[in-house]
This record gives structure tokens, C-alpha cells and sequence, in this order.
């Protein structure tokens, strides 16, 4: 089985209870099973006896944690528990036990395909074209990494692949990834060609100096969680003349509402709308307030179940205080 | 346990639903697991050989002190037990549900009700996790100055209901000197709230009666607690005594002459070898004493000074704030894998109170029938809560191989604290200082109290005729197997 790779961590997190404090889902839900120490527990009796695979009750427990890396992050020895989570969902998968939405929604992301656009040796696959003049633009659905989360791991590579045919196809030398998710999966995974975020690459433009607009800055899971926390997306924000407030009671604490499992939104629209009203809760001013956050995904999340609240993401809050130098 | 195709847990399952909602009554695998195992060794060494664990009916998540009450009411009409739940990280094996039955999760309870800035207190619902507590209130601009190692994992109620306590407690407090009032609901489902302030005469106090009640006697559901101005200053100091003996020496003048450390924490001579250097790469031979003020910066500086000069009276190797300091900053890391004990280790906390004057032969005591009975067990130990009478011993042992059958292993383990139990309490020992009885430790309760313990059982049955709360723990009835 995948979790026998991750024995480390079911014998590090089965008796543990140091981080369930920032478990988005288990903060949500108040239950024990939604905590790594839950599902590492779970875990551990699938890895005693194969058999509770089966049981639709520890499946559908797999199914509902969000993968926010704050919890591997607050671990002194950070202990890989989002690793274990997938590598269970691969079995799951594997053994012909997913669920049917899991199965449906699979099959609706494995459909994807790429469209490359425009001219230029830089390419940007995101939603915001007009702040990349001279670039091509890529366009199409999530390049595999939401099919690997789902634990569709034969998909996503599919996917991956025909995005990959897509990149090449463009013949350029750099790919500007606008999604956390995506540059998450997408940074070590392409030959030839360099991934840059697109704070980075809008970082590298002038900006005019503009009055000052403060925001709260909703993190990135995968930027901060996964990806060691690139200063970019804050320097840029800053440059831009926002002075960024940071959200909550606490740095730890993940409010990317499900953002690490890609589509939670469609996977678990109930649970996902609970994450979504624990942020609403913690906000002070929600009707007055600006959030800005590097994800799309957070965006139109949050957006879905409130909508007074004010958000945009990164690109368009650049794009707010476009005029350049 | 009632039996799942049983008309009665149907009915049963209907009443609560009626009271807390379809989506606050889990029965599925997943929670029931969660809830069957806490951070007692025993569930532990018994999941991990894949023995079945006794899991609950029902996982109740109430949201209000009247949905409390239905639900006690409900249990005492069927005759149910029901074991309220906090963070589930207690290591005394008190949550657990060996009889079945209700496991009432109070998480869903978590909310800061009032913070008031004249008086200084705080008021939540007694499910909050007590990181979030914390840092709800220091978004306000203040402290609870609760900072026990699980923070993270354990809920307002359940150091409630444990006594427990935080790394600061030699200033702060204890869990029951930071409580000011609590409201409760009764095992009969009355809610009550005791009287606002924690010094009065107006009788017996109740706030105490409840606190370390573990469950047995009603479920605590809101408190008000002190909290505090967030220091202007925070400063640590270590030094490296030869002999356990020395630093106790030094330490104990230290509260005995009346200053006001946050924090003073010994560790003996092979714990100093171990987990100091384990943890904090101090790599030296002796016993490592540290300890903090916390305050006005110029009294900090002063208090510090004079507790340094009192360590300068013995033979020592200063350390330097630096490796004090540098305790403070892993004060917690002694908790996470790997370094906190874990199996295939046999490991037990023979948490111990007494005075300074008892507390080094406690210690000796403890060690000796550890090391005269069990050969094949280490015997570390700290003294990390300081008062101005007397200290606790943060006593461990640690078997690196244990019995492979389950049944074996725990015998061995129940043996040891057995005997390591009744040496400490000979010597004036109190098992123990903040982590409860629960299981673990309910068959020591009648000797340790004697004749005393009777009042305790009245009050149990007074309060609890029907024996729901939590039973077979802290030596009151079981149910009835």
C-alpha cells in the first residue's frame, strides 16, 4: 500500500495532538477523527488490517481533510501528514473504492485541455492576460495537480502530460503560473523551461507610487505552507501601495479555506462553505474591509457564501494600481 | 454498550438528535476511534497490538449549557454514561469511554464571551482550544499567562477539570487560581454558576469543588479566568549544578527568600544527560537549573540578579540567559515526535507534589523501588512547578522494551506505578499535581486521602445518584460490567 511509504509519520501523528489546533477541518467540525491525529489513527488501523480500506466511514473521513500544510509546518520535525493523506487516497483509488462524487469529479478534470495564444517567449497561464503584454497565454483547466490530490494519480499524469505537450508546443523559455496550486505542482515538474509565480515575474516591472490602501492579506496554503513563503506576492502588494494586515488572531492558522485540496469547493460544498464561515466569523470588519489573496480559488470561495464581502485576488489588485512607470 | 440494532439505541439516538441536531450525534468508525483512545499509554499500547478498544455509542457535540442539560437528562432516563470531552489529551485515561456510552465532545463550545479590561478577566465556553483562547485574548492586549505544554491540544474545560497547569505557573498560577467563577451543569441537568469572585466567606467554595472534578460531577460549560498585561519584560537564566541536591538547594532559597520567579525548572542528572541535550544541545554533566522573571523590566533586572546570586553560593557553571532563554524557546519541543517518549517505549509520568521538605525523599523513593524492582526501567525526573512551600516532581519512566503481549505490558506498567505511587505518598508525596487521576490512578484515591475520601463519595452520589458522569474514574463507582 502508498501509506507503507509514510510509516514515519502514522507512528509520529497516531498519538499526537500538538497541531490539531490548526486543522481548518477539524476547527470546523470539532471532530477528532479530522485532525491528523484522526486520520493518522485511521490510518494506522487500514495499515493493521488492510480490510478497514473498505469502511465508507474512514474513506469519506480521507476525503474531507482540506491538505492545508499549516499543520506539517507547525510540527517541530514537520512531519509529512498531508503526504500520508494522499498516498491513503491513492490506495482508495487504487482499490476501486472512491466515492462517486470523488469518481465524477475526477473524470470531469481528466477532460482538460490546453490552448496556447499570442507571441512572445514568455508564457502565462492564468486569468489576468492584460497585465503580461508580449506574453502568450496558456489556457485550459488545472494541469493535474487537482487529479492528485483526488488520488487519480494515472489521470493527473495524463493531464499533466498534454499540458506539458502544450508548454513545449509554445517553444518559450518561461512559464508565469498565476495559481498557487498549479506552481506548486508545476515548479519542479517542467524540463527546459522556467516556472516563475507571477508576483515574481510583476515584481520586476516599475510602479508608481500610489496613496496608501490597507488590506488584509489571506495567505496562500501552498505558497506559504508548501512552497517556503516566498516574499514576492507581499513586496509586489506593497509596491502597489497596500499596506497588508494580517488576518485572524494568529500566523499559524491556514484561512485558505480549502485551497490545499484544490476543488474542495466542488468535493465538499457543505463543509467548504463551514471553512468559509469560520473566516467570515474571525473577520472584524468583513462589509468594510479589502482581502486580497494570491489564490483564485480562495477568492471565489469566500465570494460564494458571503457576498458582501470585498475580495480580489493578487492580479486584480495589481491591476487596480496598473498605471506603471 | 447498547447494541447497535437495538431498539433502544434508536431511541436513544433520536433524543439526542432532537436536542443537538442529525450532524452533532456521530456514530460513525471514524469519530468513535478518535474518542476510544486519548493520551493515556494503555489505549495506546492496546491499539497499536491491534486490541479492540471499548469505543463510545454516540459522539454528542452540544453547542449550549442547555443542550448540556438535555442531554444529562436523557442519560439519567436510560441510565447512560456520559464522558465529557475536551481536547482528548488527557494522559490519565479520564475521557475515556469504558463503559460505552455518551462521549459529550465539548468543542463545539468555544467561543470568547466577554473580555473585561477593568477587572482583567475573561469569560469563553469551556470547549475552546486553549491556543485560541490565548490568542484571542493577546489580540485584545492580553494574556491568560496559560502556557502548558499542550496548549495546542487540550480545551479550557479540560484543564479545568484536570487542575492543570502552565510553564508559568509559579506566578500565575494553576488553573484553579486563574478561575474566578464557572458555570456548571449538574449530572441531574440543573445549570448552575457558582459565585463571581474566588476569595469570599460565604461558604464552602464550589468553584474549587468542581475544578478537578474530572467529569464526575457535572459538566463545566463557561468560566471566567484572570488574565493579564503582556509583560514588559521576559528574562531567563540557566546554571549547571554537580548534584540534583545543589540546585534543589539553590532553588528552593529562591522561593523561600520570596522572590517572584515565572518559572524555575531542575532537571536531575540523567534527564540533564538525556533530554537537555537532546533537545537543547546543552551537552554537559550535572543537574540543569532555569528559571524567569517576568514583569516591569527594572524589577525583572533585580529579581534576576538576586537569584543568580543565589545560585552563585554553590558550586555551578553559569550558563547564561542565552541557554535559559533557549529553554524557553523549546519549552515545547519536548513534546512533539520524536523526541517525546513513544512506543515501543513503556513510559509513565509519576507526577508528584510535596513540600521541600519531603521533596527530594519523594524523589529518592520514587527512584529507588523503580530501580530496585525494575531493572529494565530508566528513571528521569524534573521539578518544574515551584511554590513557596514545596514543588512538583515531573518523574518518568521509560522501558525501551515492554512485554510484546498487551496484557503483559500492562501489568508491568500498572505495577510500577503500583509500588513508585505508594513510595512517594509514604514520604509525603501528593499523586499528583496536574494531571489528574482519572483510570490511571482511581485505585491509589482511598489511600491517598484515607477516611477523607468518603466525603468525596458523598458528594458523588448526592450529586449523581444514577452514576452517569464519567464512571469508574478518580476511584468513584463503575458502572457495572
Amino acid at each position: 500500500m502508498h501509506i507503507d511509504k509514510h510509516l514515519d509519520v502514522i507512528a509520529a501523528c497516531r498519538f499526537c495532538f500538538m497541531c490539531r489546533h490548526l486543522d481548518p477541518v477539524g476547527n470546523v467540525t470539532f471532530q477528532e477523527s479530522d485532525t491528523p491525529r484522526g486520520r493518522a489513527l485511521i490510518l494506522d488501523t487500514i495499515r493493521m488490517k488492510n480490510e478497514s480500506l473498505k469502511n465508507r466511514d474512514f474513506i469519506a473521513t480521507i476525503y474531507r481533510c482540506a491538505l492545508s500544510g499549516a499543520n506539517r509546518c507547525h510540527c517541530v520535525s514537520h512531519y509529512d501528514e498531508v503526504g500520508l493523506v494522499l498516498a491513503a487516497r491513492k490506495d482508495i483509488v487504487e482499490a476501486g473504492l472512491a466515492p462517486e462524487n470523488v469518481k465524477a469529479l475526477a473524470e470531469k478534470l481528466s477532460r482538460a485541455t490546453f490552448t496556447v495564444r499570442g507571441k512572445g517567449n514568455v508564457l502565462y497561464y492564468g486569468d489576468h492576460p492584460e497585465l503580461y503584454s508580449g506574453c502568450k497565454t496558456l489556457s485550459g483547466g488545472d494541469p493535474g495537480k487537482a487529479l492528485e490530490t483526488l488520488g487519480f494519480a494515472g489521470d493527473s499524469q495524463k493531464v499533466f502530460d498534454r499540458f506539458k505537450s502544450a508548454v513545449t508546443a509554445s517553444k518559450c523559455t518561461t512559464l508565469i503560473v498565476a495559481e498557487p496550486s498549479a506552481y506548486d505542482f508545476l515548479k519542479d515538474k517542467l524540463d527546459g523551461i522556467k516556472v516563475v509565480h507571477c508576483s515574481e515575474h510583476l515584481l520586476s516591472g516599475k510602479w508608481k507610487a500610489r496613496p496608501v490602501r490597507k488590506a488584509f492579506y489571506l495567505e496562500s496554503d501552498f505558497l506559504k505552507n508548501y512552497d517556503g513563503n516566498p516574499a514576492a506576492s507581499r513586496e509586489l502588494l506593497a509596491r502597489c501601495g497596500y499596506s497588508l494586515m494580517p488576518f485572524g488572531t494568529n500566523s499559524e492558522e491556514s484561512y485558505s479555506v480549502g485551497e490545499g485540496a484544490v476543488v474542495f469547493d466542488e468535493l465538499d460544498p457543505e463543509l467548504c462553505e463551514k471553512l468559509c464561515r469560520r473566516v467570515y466569523d474571525l473577520a472584524d470588519n468583513l462589509k468594510t474591509a479589502l482581502f486580497i489573496t494570491p489564490s483564485r480559488y480562495v477568492k471565489a470561495t469566500l465570494a460564494k457564501y458571503n457576498s458582501q464581502i470585498r475580495i480580489v485576488s493578487l492580479e486584480e489588485a495589481v491591476a487596480q494600481r496598473k498605471d506603471r512607470k | 454498550m447498547i447494541p447497535p440494532n437495538s431498539y433502544l439505541y434508536e431511541m436513544v439516538r433520536s433524543e439526542l438528535s432532537w436536542v443537538v441536531g442529525d450532524d452533532h450525534v456521530q456514530t460513525g468508525d471514524s469519530d468513535k476511534l478518535g474518542h476510544s483512545i486519548d493520551y493515556y499509554w494503555v489505549p495506546e499500547v492496546w491499539h497499536d497490538r491491534g486490541q479492540k478498544l471499548p469505543p463510545p455509542d454516540f459522539v454528542v457535540y452540544p453547542a449550549s449549557a442547555r443542550e448540556v442539560s438535555e442531554i444529562l437528562k436523557i442519560a439519567n432516563t436510560h441510565n447512560i454514561p456520559v464522558i465529557p470531552w475536551g481536547g482528548g489529551s488527557g494522559s490519565q485515561g479520564g475521557a475515556l469511554p469504558i463503559y460505552g456510552g455518551i462521549v459529550m465532545d465539548m468543542k463545539r463550545m468555544n467561543k470568547v464571551l466577554n473580555i473585561d479590561p477593568i477587572s482583567m478577566t475573561a469569560t469563553a465556553e469551556t470547549g475552546i482550544n486553549t491556543q485560541h483562547l490565548e490568542w484571542a485574548i493577546e489580540k485584545a492586549g492580553y494574556s491568560t499567562m496559560h502556557f502548558p505544554a499542550s496548549i495546542a491540544c487540550a480545551t479550557l474545560g479540560g484543564f479545568i477539570a484536570n487542575r492543570g497547569t502552565g510553564v508559568l505557573s509559579t506566578k500565575y498560577g494553576k488553573i484553579e487560581d486563574m478561575v474566578m467563577t464557572l458555570e456548571v451543569v449538574t449530572p441531574t441537568g440543573e445549570i448552575i454558576n457558582t459565585l463571581p469572585v474566588p476569595r469570599h466567606a460565604s461558604g464552602p467554595d464550589l468553584t474549587q469543588l468542581f475544578l478537578g472534578s474530572e467529569g464526575t460531577l457535572g459538566v463545566v460549560t463557561k468560566a471566567t479566568i484572570k488574565i493579564h498585561p503582556i509583560p514588559e519584560s521576559r528574562k531567563f537564566h540557566a546554571f549547571l549544578f554537580k548534584t540534583m541536591h545543589e540546585a534543589m538547594v539553590a532553588g528552593s532559597k529562591i522561593m523561600t527568600s520570596r522572590l517572584r520567579p515565572c518559572v524555575i525548572r531542575l532537571y536531575d542528572e540523567p534527564e540533564t544527560a538525556k533530554l537537555i541535550k537532546r533537545v537543547l544541545g546543552i551537552d554537559k554533566k550535572g543537574a540543569y537549573l532555569v528559571f524567569g522573571f517576568d514583569g516591569p523590566a527594572k524589577i525583572v533586572d533585580l529579581e534576576l540578579e538576586q537569584a543568580c546570586a543565589i545560585c552563585r553560593e554553590k558550586e555551578h557553571e553559569d550558563l547564561g540567559t542565552e541557554m535559559g532563554q533557549a529553554w524557553w524557546d523549546h519549552r515545547y519541543k519536548f513534546f512533539y515526535p520524536p523526541y517525546m517518549f513513544h512506543l515501543p517505549q513503556a513510559f509513565g509520568t509519576l507526577d508528584t507534589v510535596a513540600t521541600f521538605a519531603n521533596i527530594e525523599k519523594v524523589y529518592w523513593a520514587m527512584k529507588n523501588v523503580v530501580r530496585e524492582n525494575f531493572p529494565q526501567a530508566a528513571f528521569i525526573g524534573h521539578f518544574s512547578h515551584w511554590y513557596e512551600w514545596g514543588c512538583m516532581l515531573y518523574a518518568r519512566f521509560i522501558i525501551e522494551a515492554p512485554p510484546q503481549d498487551p496484557r503483559e505490558a500492562v501489568a508491568l506498567y500498572n505495577k510500577i506505578w503500583d509500588m513508585a505511587i505508594r513510595a512517594a505518598i509514604k514520604e509525603g508525596g501528593v499523586i499528583n499535581e496536574h494531571h489528574g487521576v482519572g483510570l490511571k490512578l482511581g485505585r491509589i484515591m482511598k489511600e491517598l486521602y484515607g477516611p477523607a475520601f468518603k466525603v468525596l463519595e458523598d458528594i458523588k452520589k448526592t450529586l449523581d445518584p444514577n452514576n452517569i458522569m464519567n464512571p469508574g474514574k478518580m476511584g468513584f463507582p463503575s458502572k457495572g460490567i
